[in-house]
């Protein structure tokens, strides 16, 4: 077996425990460290895909499916026996009790809307533009005047106002960006105080609802903003309230 | 003599009971790294248990529950999300362990390998998982993911070439196999 072989073997499969792959490994000590280094990787690699957290409860909650489905045998009826007319009945209850329950909710002010697919899709595109654009912007070091700053908001159809805020503000980055294919956005970033805090402009169709940014590494909001969307991200630590407000009392869509 | 109804039903439910017992984990943990993300992996295992009893009569070897779930998720995935939601590009944080008996060290190493895991491709997680999360033979990854082995290895070789250079870049461990045909891979 020559070294590629015994390597691809290996990647495929460190734990290989066929005779020729044993053979092949024992034969070479450098073969036989390169197996034990991959190993070693292997087993971390192991313990980190075990180590995601099961659900307190999630046993009892799956064995509750059985319970509920299997409640009609009791009286000597399977689910599928059930006349049809009984089924019908119970889901117009289902129903009914559904839509009730949602009013409520809905009337006390609980009821938090939950961002669409499209949203979702949306923040995802984001969060990948980030990570594409993170190096540039680490490296950023300008401190662009309004004019630059608004030439490149323009482009996107909005507009900062002549504000003392952001006038005082660093802002070290202006770019165009190409979240959304088909239409410009405006990506800014000002100088944080735990690092770079972006703001990207879209006027691109709003979210269904403001909500936070789901990342290890940035936190922030996606929030609809008139006829398009503002995103504020930065790094965990940073506080990014007073950027929101800046921003959202400052920026406007022009077109 | 046939059992009555109510006996079967009680049969059926030990057994759903035993199969949640012995898999919920893996077949958990299996979820999550499909979607990467901990409420979308919770409503996927629940789907996937509720189509196992409904249909736990079509097990017929307890032994091949493993690989049967697995399947039943996947489809159940493809049909709930994958064609209304893109991939999640990161994992949360908040879904690793966090035993009081891992060291500040062996967490970072832990996060560290979440991500790189998370960013692997798809086509090479998915195979990884069932191996490592699974314990399932090349052959055995093959019929879940109805793909030829040699596909199947491939794309497993390829896996943890990508995780071994996310660890060690300059290592001279590093391999480069960069070939299509590392094994005669046909899809």
């Amino acid at each position: 077996m020559d070294d590629f072989e015994f390597r691809k073997r290996g990647l495929a499969n460190p734990n290989d425990s066929s005779d020729d792959f044993r053979s092949a490994a024992a034969a070479d000590p450098q073969r036989a460290q390169w197996l034990q280094d991959l190993q070693a990787l292997d087993a971390r690699v192991h313990a980190a895909a075990l180590s995601i957290e099961v659900p307190a409860g999630l046993a009892e909650r799956l064995k509750a499916h059985a319970s509920e489905q299997s409640a009609p045998a009791a009286t000597g009826a399977s689910v599928s026996a059930l006349p049809m007319r009984s089924r019908y009945q119970r889901y117009y209850a289902m129903a009914a009790s559904l839509v009730i329950t949602l009013g409520v909710i809905m009337s006390s002010g609980l009821w938090t809307p939950r961002p669409s697919a499209a949203d979702i899709k949306f923040h995802d595109d984001i969060i990948g533009h980030m990570y594409r654009e993170t190096p540039r912007i680490e490296n950023a070091t300008a401190d662009l005047s309004m004019e630059e700053i608004n030439q490149v908001i323009e482009a996107a159809g909005g507009h900062l106002r002549d504000d003392e805020r952001i006038k005082s503000a660093h802002i070290k980055f202006a770019n165009d960006c190409n979240v959304v294919p088909s239409i410009k956005g405006a990506h800014i970033v000002l100088e944080g105080t735990k690092g770079s805090v972006s703001v990207i402009m879209i006027h691109n169709s709003p979210v269904s609802t403001e909500f936070d940014v789901n990342d290890p590494r940035f936190q922030g909001k996606i929030i609809p903003f008139g006829q398009g969307n503002l995103v504020i991200l930065g790094e965990k630590e940073e506080s990014l309230e007073s950027y929101e407000t800046l921003i959202t009392e400052t920026f406007e869509w022009v077109i | 003599m046939s059992d009555t109804p109510v006996l079967d039903d009680r049969r059926k439910k030990e057994r759903y009971e035993a199969l949640v017992d012995a898999l919920y984990q893996d077949v958990y943990r299996y979820a999550y790294w499909i979607c990467k993300n901990s409420a979308l992996a919770e409503d996927l295992v629940q789907e996937t248990f509720l189509r196992a009893w409904r249909s736990l009569d079509s097990l017929q070897n307890d032994k091949a529950a493993k690989a049967w779930l697995f399947t039943i998720l996947r489809r159940e995935n493809a049909r709930l999300y994958e064609r209304y939601r893109p991939e999640l590009v990161d994992i949360e944080d908040q879904s690793i362990a966090d035993s009081d008996e891992n060291e500040p060290d062996q967490r970072m190493d832990r996060r560290l390998l979440h991500e790189a895991i998370g960013k692997l491709e798809k086509d090479y997680r998915d195979p990884l998982m069932l191996q490592v999360i699974g314990g399932f033979s090349g052959k055995e990854i093959a019929e879940i993911l109805e793909l030829n082995n040699n596909t199947v290895m491939t794309r497993l070789f390829r896996a943890r070439g990508k995780l071994r250079q996310a660890f060690f870049p300059d290592s001279e461990l590093t391999d480069d196999f960069s070939g299509d045909d590392t094994f005669d891979e046909q899809s």
